[in-house]
């Protein structure tokens, strides 16, 4: 029981100004409040400048210098500007695109712990649900304007600097300019769903370790490994389980007779990786106790 | 037409493994009333909070915040509720300003004009627009309180809000709690300091080990609280223990490379004219701890070596203890 209330105290109470009814945030006020977060740190702007003036740089790069023959597309690098950003994009399914998801989503949790704020986020009005889907959205954010930004940028510098002269397909059939341009645009854009699941995954990493670092390096490191498995022979049914095979399901966009079956898989094996890793995330999250950060 | 109190807990336990963190405490909080949960470091109070904000699930027993449970009635519990556990923490890279604009946009419903106001309420206005790494520790207490006070609480939870500030920061904070508990908002202090706790708190309760060693009014503690202490050092203070012999007014026990001497004001002093008419010099003579923190010390610590003087354990004893706060 409490003690006898001394009438000083109750009247203190009686005089209080009643605090206005609670109108409660929810979800999309925390999702703004991440997007304001991640607008402020120097990595995010760092990351999304990078992913801007880079290509145009490996553009001007590869214009001095021969042909990387031994590389997907590269040999046509000279002769089409619908060439080069399907080198670059080969190049970021190995491993640049993982680590550009992850610098946001490996750290979106994780950096909560190592500034000590879940307590200032969570004793407000926003329960860790909303929290956890606020977060998760910012990282799905930055990892679709990464994409995006990164395919405007190689496809647009290589045009305006080779030229968009046709492309030769995989099969060695000439891809004609407008269409090259739609299956290049398609060919990253086929990414989105892996690029899902590696956001997924690095939210989950993110979760669990409570470290930045290994929510960033983490998934760099698992889509390597997933890469090195997925070219070992006989690992079929395994190779298509991988997050890393559908980063390269495009392929099969750029032969004679254009086949999809990959992309469909790949879609759906990326939203399985999404689905489980973002529902351990969130019972992790759910379950925790914060007591130090 | 019956209000529910601000706080109501019923048999709270948290435990890790082991250890029991917090052990069946009970604590009702009325509202408009200024609460102080005192202990040692370790003692549950943190915990306690913690379980308050839901940060942490009890493992026994009830926790109502105006008759609202986290497991019924989740975030809306808080409503109403703002403060902060242990240091406040913030962004480091944005701005004082843009971190209040950020929380007040989760709270929702913040008026537009709110920021700045209670910047103003805590002294940080012309610092807002500075990046919050670059904040005192003491600016950084303030800019917590400034975010409790986003919402208008009618119940503001302060763990430790003093802790590590140095005299002039406490001083400020002491004063700042002081003037909001007067404007009626319920308070839920939680301190090491005995002090603090007495000069802002109507009621208090105090934690030992997780649980609960004594509830009561700060006045019903003052009366219980044993005589000042004095320190007294003599050419003989063998000599000095045995004038003291018969006097049940005063209590000298070895204390310190000294004497601790307890007693009324008259009684110590009768005392030491005696110890001077009886050829003993006297070489110092000083105030020990004040009352209550003799009483807290009582009250919350343990084993040989910091265990209470018999005579005012017997005096304390029918107050402490109760496992109902």
């Amino acid at each position: 029981m409490s003690t006898g209330v001394p009438a000083d105290v109750r009247e203190r109470a009686r005089t209080h100004r009643a605090a206005p009814a609670p109108r409660r945030a929810g979800t999309w006020a925390a999702y703004r409040g991440e997007l304001v977060k991640l607008a402020a740190l120097l990595r995010t702007r760092a990351t999304l400048a990078a992913v801007l003036v880079l290509p145009p740089l490996v553009v001007l790069l590869l214009r001095g210098q021969r042909a990387p023959a031994d590389t997907l597309f590269g040999r046509h690098v000279h002769d089409s500007g619908f060439a080069v950003p399907l080198l670059l994009l080969g190049f970021a399914t190995q491993y640049v695109f993982p680590l550009l998801t992850s610098v946001v989503a490996g750290d979106v949790f994780a950096g909560e712990d190592q500034h000590g704020t879940w307590k200032t986020l969570l004793t407000r009005s926003v329960s860790r649900t909303q929290v956890f889907w606020a977060k998760t959205f910012a990282a799905v954010t930055f990892a679709a304007a990464v994409l995006v930004v990164l395919t405007a940028s190689s496809t647009v510098a290589s045009v305006l600097l080779v030229g968009h002269q046709p492309l030769t397909g995989l099969s060695g059939q000439e891809v004609p300019a407008g269409r090259a341009a739609l299956l290049v645009v398609g060919a990253w854009a086929s990414t989105a769903f892996p690029l899902l699941g590696f956001t997924a995954l690095a939210v989950l990493l993110s979760v669990r370790t409570r470290n930045p670092a290994l929510g960033v390096v983490g998934p760099v490191v698992l889509g390597l490994l997933m890469s090195l498995v997925g070219s070992l022979g006989g690992t079929g049914w395994l190779r298509r389980a991988l997050l890393s095979t559908p980063l390269e399901a495009w392929h099969g966009l750029f032969t004679a007779t254009p086949f999809s079956g990959p992309l469909v898989q790949g879609a759906v094996v990326s939203l399985l990786w999404t689905a489980l890793c973002l529902a351990a995330a969130h019972r992790s999250l759910r379950r925790r106790d914060i007591t130090g950060g | 037409m019956t209000h529910s109190p601000a706080v109501r807990a019923e048999g709270l336990t948290k435990r890790y493994g082991p250890l029991t963190a917090v052990d069946a405490i009970s604590v009702e909080v009325a509202e408009g009333e200024v609460y102080g949960i005192l202990g040692p470091n370790g003692a549950g109070k943190t915990t306690f909070l913690r379980m308050l904000f839901g940060l942490i699930r009890p493992d026994a027993g009830v926790l109502e915040v105006f008759g609202r449970t986290w497991a019924r009635d989740g975030t809306a519990t808080l409503d109403g509720v703002s403060g902060f556990i242990e240091s406040p923490r913030f962004y480091p890279y944005l701005s004082g300003r843009r971190n209040l604009q950020l929380l007040a946009g989760l709270d929702g419903g913040v008026p537009a004009g709110r920021v700045e106001e209670v910047l103003d309420v805590v002294d940080l206005t012309g610092r807002e627009a500075e990046k919050v790494a670059g904040y005192s520790f003491g600016m950084r207490q303030r800019l917590g309180v400034a975010a409790s006070l986003l919402r208008e609480p009618r119940l503001l939870v302060l763990d430790e809000p003093a802790n590590g500030l140095d005299p002039a920061g406490i001083r400020d904070m002491r004063a700042l709690v002081g003037r909001l508990a007067a404007s009626g908002l319920t308070v839920l202090l939680s301190s090491h300091d005995m002090d603090e706790v007495e000069q802002i708190c109507d009621n208090v309760t105090i934690m030992k080990q997780g649980s609960v060693a004594y509830h009561g009014t700060i006045a019903d503690l003052r009366r219980q609280a044993p005589p000042q202490a004095h320190l007294l050092t003599t050419s003989d203070d063998r000599a000095a223990v045995a004038l003291a012999a018969g006097r049940p007014q005063l209590s000298v026990t070895a204390s310190q490379g000294g004497l601790a001497v307890r007693g009324t004001q008259p009684a110590v002093d009768f005392y030491v004219s005696t110890l001077v008419r009886a050829g003993l010099a006297i070489r110092s003579l000083t105030l020990g701890e004040a009352p209550l923190e003799a009483l807290f010390f009582l009250l919350t610590e343990t084993g040989p070596e910091s265990g209470p003087d018999p005579a005012t354990a017997v005096a304390a004893a029918p107050t402490a203890g109760g496992g109902r706060a």
